[in-house]
């Protein structure tokens, strides 16, 4: 029983952080890096709970998407079409996410830090499943967002491996001199990956406004879309890699939450466990991955 | 038959130079046409043109006698040009079959459909008798494979005329024989092929026609049977040239630079170092030859101590370098001229007196008590400008500014400036036009006749043959044949640079 | 060499066009929610402008930026981005207070040294975890440092409400309940403020502004790391690393050792951002030490283009936008948080800017020599 329940919550920690290490391997394989993810998600989070106040939980979800990939969108101006440092851009757009979340939730909601309460999608059970004790807490009160969250992994996967799109992706990633000879629209793939990340991140902010908390809080990502990065490195630039990575990063925020009162260990050592979990994870690892050949490399046709 | 390829009065500025000057020129159907020039007369603009990436500023273009424009890499491709670039244009982590069909896959919805792709594949490479493995990644096969890959990518989008530039540039002699029998099976199949090079001798034996450049014109066209070697030398140059070096006989000293049994692994545990042994003495120039990626980048950065993780010796003077850091060894009199200036030679943002100093910045001459003396390192850089007649327009510009004959020259006044005992010099006039290969040829040549031991890295035969004393074929990350240049020949280099005639390599 | 002028006029054109760019943005949102741009950039600089203490007071808020911005352009030099000055002043700030509180009857002349060496060594080696993590497991720097912010946070917290934390605070009359903080600091640990200095030159501040000593510091700092950077040959292999890593190895430059020593520097410089609001204004730590100098310190840098000089100038501009902020909040209840908004854009407008001005300059150059 508690194993499922840990493992229940695991899941549920896992879904945003997986949603956004996806958007990473799409971005990031067309050769775009891109740090604002964080930012993509506080957008995300927020605007979800604008669309979801006033229009239900549906729009909520379109709202953080479109928000993040708003955000994406400038960051493919600023980087692809006029090759500034990929990074620097990521950093700025978390600080404007940051501060502009922060002015218009005073706008709209009259509060700076948390909008008011919205209500998320209707939970599903597995049918069948769900009859079995044991694993009742992991078949029970699904979030809709989660199901979509881990459709995606395959999904993500097939699109990457076997179509045309994927194919040309993973081109402008690795080698986009040799695509844009092919007459493949560099410019086009590389806004393609990094605007859907950017809707990933969003729906990933959205999965924390309204199935997770019931409000937007400001600061309530807390570093997730840097640890999403860290999860997609870990899982190697694949979907589902990056599953496995996030499911361990869910578990010690889940682990995070659970030790409270009367443990022996202080607890600000116990929010610490993701962080120090994931500086240890890429510690162990970073050596064997291997990037796309020209991630965070801005493509420029005249000194190729 | 009637003409492939017409160009009228092509001209295509860049800032400060007219690459193209009212180009002229006509290609037959089914004919293997040359075009040949030294570095810099235009040939790649003038492909590039043809291949759609850039846009000529005036003149026009026929293809199969209709007039075009060539507006991008697409439309080149629409109008059933092909372009086989120099430096491949290929993804090292696809399989060759998605080299090949990337851009123009066969779709079933949005999905690959790889089946058909593979059936038409298997079916040129029968028709043109090309051996491939479809499913290699392109980082294991060898350059003439990835070669064939770059010539199936253009006949899979259908094209009837190929153009390939400098195709040879990279391959073993042999390798060239077997792209030459490619090329005439295409030729027979009714294709159009463009053929750019600066080597004359394989212009001659390959070629119908041939267009000669000079300086962004066009000087003429010839028949490839009615000419000779020199008369093309002489319409490429303007001026009789000089087939020779001025070189007087070696004065061997003592042995300077020795590698014993040098092993190195790289990726995935292969050795692409398998014991290399050999001696260079001062007063010689040891040339090491080989087909690219036979472990000739791993034992230059063996030498200079950026790779520490080998087996064996490298002894400099009789003293080991292993664990020394690579000041140590620069230290120890080793000077180098990498082979990618751009990566490893310069740092090109900063500005040309920061360059010339970079690596001595911490010398005596330059310090004045805690800081740089930028003046001296002012002198220092325009002596060198001067005495390697360096162009550039101030020693404050940045490096990237200037040409890559003129950095080169800045990395060679800055390595050579040291007295050094030891000098690796990893193809040093690659990219550099006829008269900056010169300059480097005759700097090498005054450090031998001062007594200093040359090692010369190159993929350029000719250029090893002409001013090496000594010269080493590494094959497979082994000097498998050590010959002087008087006893052998091209063919008998090229097979041992393909492994043909494996033997130990014996010290002379 | 008219050229020269030209490419320089460019250079410095970069950050106005791009302020100016980012105020015509911020306008559009003010007038969103029914305000008159005009009138607040107005009321700002009417607010900023107008008494001398209130340009001490923008001295007093560009002072930690000065800091932040100087700790995070060493980075940048280098090619290395330190998101992680955040942590690192927190961790540095503490270790100041820890010295501070801890340490009783010394001399003033031995314990504010004392302070300050403690805050630089908490940068230090708050600092120290990511370069040793990049240069021997080769973990990227952007992640490792915020992560490190994220861990600075809450062990700043346990060490404040758990290990540290005065209990015998004096309750306030009127002021609701105990704050959780560390003890006060010792006398001798506060740096003095200019006022007296000041008052020599006939500029009589009055006593609710804190302009302090580590305002001159900094620009001193400036001024230093500039000579640094530009002249000494290991400021040279720092900016060699920065643009090209390879290129400095084969030259001889030892890379890791450069990362260390350049990293280690940029933590040092980052341990005195919060020295000023410790030393000169709060005198304790607590749960609401200001944070986010180490972010307003990217952008101060960047703005600046990670010249020293010119994150003195950028610091001053965003110690005035604070002011002015608060400002428009007081007298025309538009919410400081515009600012927050107007300095995100700059950043990006100023990135893009300098791109585009940098790629042009490099198409003049190689003019010339064609």
């Amino acid at each position: 029983m508690l194993v499922a329940e840990l493992f229940a919550s695991s899941l549920r920690m896992a879904v945003p952080i997986l949603l956004t290490a996806i958007g990473a391997v799409y971005t990031e394989r067309s050769g775009i890096v891109n740090i604002g993810l964080e930012g993509m998600m506080i957008v995300g989070s927020f605007w979800a709970s604008v669309g979801a106040y006033f229009y239900g939980p549906i729009m909520g979800l379109i709202y953080a998407m479109m928000a993040g990939a708003f955000l994406a969108l400038i960051h493919s101006v600023a980087t692809v079409t006029f090759r500034v440092n990929q990074v620097v851009s990521g950093v700025a757009l978390n600080i404007l996410a940051y501060g502009s979340s922060r002015f218009l939730s005073l706008i709209i909601f009259n509060k700076a830090t948390t909008s008011h309460h919205v209500s998320g999608f209707k939970t599903v059970d597995i049918p069948g499943l769900s009859e079995i004790a044991f694993l009742q807490p992991l078949m029970t009160d699904i979030s809709p967002i989660l199901i979509m969250a881990l459709i995606l992994v395959p999904v993500s996967k097939y699109i990457i491996d076997k179509t045309v799109f994927g194919l040309r992706l993973r081109s402008v990633g690795e080698n986009p001199l040799a695509a844009d000879t092919l007459g493949i629209n560099v410019f086009a793939m590389r806004y393609a990956g990094v605007i859907i990340s950017g809707m990933l991140a969003g729906a990933a902010g959205a999965y924390l406004t309204m199935e997770h908390t019931g409000m937007y809080v400001e600061g309530m990502t807390q570093g997730k879309g840097y640890i999403a990065m860290a999860a997609m490195i870990f899982g190697n630039w694949t979907p589902t890699g990056t599953l496995w990575a996030s499911l361990l990063f869910g578990f010690a925020e889940a682990l995070s939450l659970r030790a409270g009162e009367g443990s022996i260990i202080p607890y600000q050592f116990i929010k610490m466990i993701p962080y120090v979990l994931t500086l240890a994870v890429l510690t162990g690892i970073v050596k064997k991955s291997t990037p796309p050949a020209a991630s965070g490399v801005p493509y420029d046709r005249s000194t190729g | 038959m009637g003409k492939a390829v017409e160009l009228k009065n092509i001209t295509k500025r860049f800032p400060g130079i007219v690459a193209n000057d009212r180009i002229n020129l006509e290609i037959q159907k089914g004919e293997i046409h040359a075009i040949v020039g030294e570095n810099g007369a235009g040939k790649s603009t003038l492909m590039k043109v043809l291949a759609g990436l850039y846009q000529p500023d005036e003149g026009e273009i026929f293809i199969f006698g209709k007039k075009e424009k060539i507006s991008s890499p697409n439309k080149a491709i629409e109008l059933k040009i092909g372009m086989v670039h120099q430096h491949f244009m290929l993804v090292d982590r696809f399989t060759v079959l998605e080299n090949i069909i990337l851009g123009a896959e066969k779709k079933k919805g949005f999905t690959i459909d790889e089946k058909t792709c593979r059936e038409t594949l298997k079916k040129l490479l029968e028709l043109y008798n090309f051996k491939l493995d479809l499913d290699a990644r392109l980082e294991d096969i060898s350059v003439g494979h990835a070669q064939r890959v770059e010539i199936m990518k253009v006949l899979y989008r259908g094209a009837d005329i190929l153009v390939l530039d400098e195709p040879t540039a990279v391959l073993a002699p042999q390798e060239v024989d077997e792209l030459f029998i490619n090329l005439r099976r295409l030729k027979e199949e009714g294709k159009t092929i463009i053929f750019i090079s600066h080597k004359l001798d394989e212009v001659l034996s390959i070629a119908d026609n041939i267009t000669v450049l000079r300086r962004g014109k066009a000087v003429g066209t010839v028949p490839a049977d009615s000419v000779t070697k020199e008369e093309l030398a002489r319409m490429m140059v303007g001026k009789p040239v000089l087939m020779k070096l001025n070189k007087t006989p070696a004065e061997k000293g003592e042995v300077k630079l020795s590698l014993r049994d040098v092993m190195m692994k790289g990726h995935g545990g292969r050795n692409v170092l398998n014991g290399v042994t050999l001696k260079v003495c001062g007063g010689e120039i040891y040339g090491i030859v080989g087909v690219e990626g036979n472990g000739q980048k791993e034992l230059a950065e063996a030498i200079i101590g950026l790779q520490q993780d080998y087996d064996g010796d490298i002894k400099v003077c009789g003293k080991p370098t292993k664990g020394l850091s690579i000041k140590q060894i620069r230290d120890m009199g080793v000077a180098f001229i990498p082979e990618d200036r751009h990566r490893q030679g310069l740092v090109l943002p900063m500005k040309v007196w920061e360059n010339s100093i970079l690596g001595l910045h911490r010398k005596e001459e330059f310090k004045k008590k805690t800081s740089i003396d930028i003046k001296k390192a002012e002198e220092f850089t325009s002596r060198n400008v001067k005495g390697f007649s360096i162009i550039i327009s101030s020693i404050h510009q940045a490096i990237e500014g200037l040409s890559g004959g003129n950095q080169q020259k800045v990395i060679l006044s800055r390595e050579l400036s040291q007295e050094p005992i030891v000098i690796l010099a990893a193809q040093p006039t690659r990219g550099l036009d006829i008269g900056a290969m010169e300059f480097v040829h005759q700097q090498l040549l005054e450090k031998r006749r001062e007594g200093k031991a040359v090692v010369l890295i190159s993929a350029d035969l000719e250029e090893v043959l002409s001013i090496s004393d000594r010269v080493g074929v590494i094959f497979d990350g082994e000097i498998v044949a050590e010959f002087t240049p008087e006893e052998t020949t091209l063919e008998d280099i090229g097979v041992y640079m393909l492994g043909a005639h494996k033997k130990a390599g014996e010290s002379a | 060499m008219k050229k020269d002028y030209k490419i320089l006029a460019l250079k410095i054109l970069a950050p106005f066009v791009a302020i100016i760019l980012a105020a015509f943005i911020s306008s559009l949102i003010i007038l969103a929610i029914d305000k008159d741009p005009l009138q607040v950039f107005y009321t700002m600089f009417k607010f900023s402008f107008k008494r001398i203490d209130s340009i001490a007071m923008i001295l007093f808020n560009a002072t930690p930026l000065i800091f932040s911005a100087l700790a995070v352009s060493i980075g940048f030099k280098m090619g290395l981005f330190n998101i992680g000055i955040e942590g690192q002043y927190l961790i540095g700030t503490f270790m100041a207070a820890l010295v501070g509180f801890s340490i009783k009857g010394l001399p003033a002349v031995i314990h504010l040294p004392l302070v300050i060496l403690a805050g630089i060594v908490g940068g230090m080696i708050w600092s120290f975890i990511p370069i040793f993590l990049k240069v021997k497991r080769g973990v990227h720097e952007v992640i490792s440092t915020i992560m490190l912010n994220y861990v600075a946070y809450s062990l700043i917290h346990f060490l404040i409400a758990d290990v540290f934390r005065d209990r015998q605070q004096s309750l306030v009359e009127g002021l609701g309940s105990v704050l959780v903080r560390t003890p006060k600091l010792a006398a001798s640990a506060v740096i003095p403020k200019m006022h007296g200095f000041l008052a020599f030159f006939g500029v009589q501040l009055p006593k609710h502004v804190y302009l302090n000593w580590f305002f001159p510091i900094s620009v001193v700092l400036a001024a230093g790391i500039y000579y640094l950077i530009m002249r000494t040959p290991f400021g040279y292999e720092l900016r060699a690393v920065g643009h090209n890593p390879e290129a400095s190895c084969i030259a001889g430059i030892n890379q890791g050792r450069i990362y260390f020593k350049g990293f280690l520097l940029s933590g040092a410089v980052a341990g005195l951002v919060g020295l000023s609001d410790l030393l000169g204004y709060f005198r304790y730590m607590d749960m609401d030490f200001p944070r986010g100098y180490g972010f307003d310190g990217i952008a101060v840098a960047l703005i600046a283009q990670n010249n020293p000089f010119g994150i003195i100038a950028s610091a001053i501009l965003f110690g005035f936008l604070k002011r002015g902020s608060e400002g428009i909040q007081a007298l025309l209840k538009v919410p400081m948080d515009t600012i927050v908004i107007l300095q995100s854009l700059m950043i990006i407008f100023i990135v893009v800017i300098t791109k585009i001005i940098n790629d042009y300059v490099k198409r003049l150059e190689k003019r010339e020599v064609a």
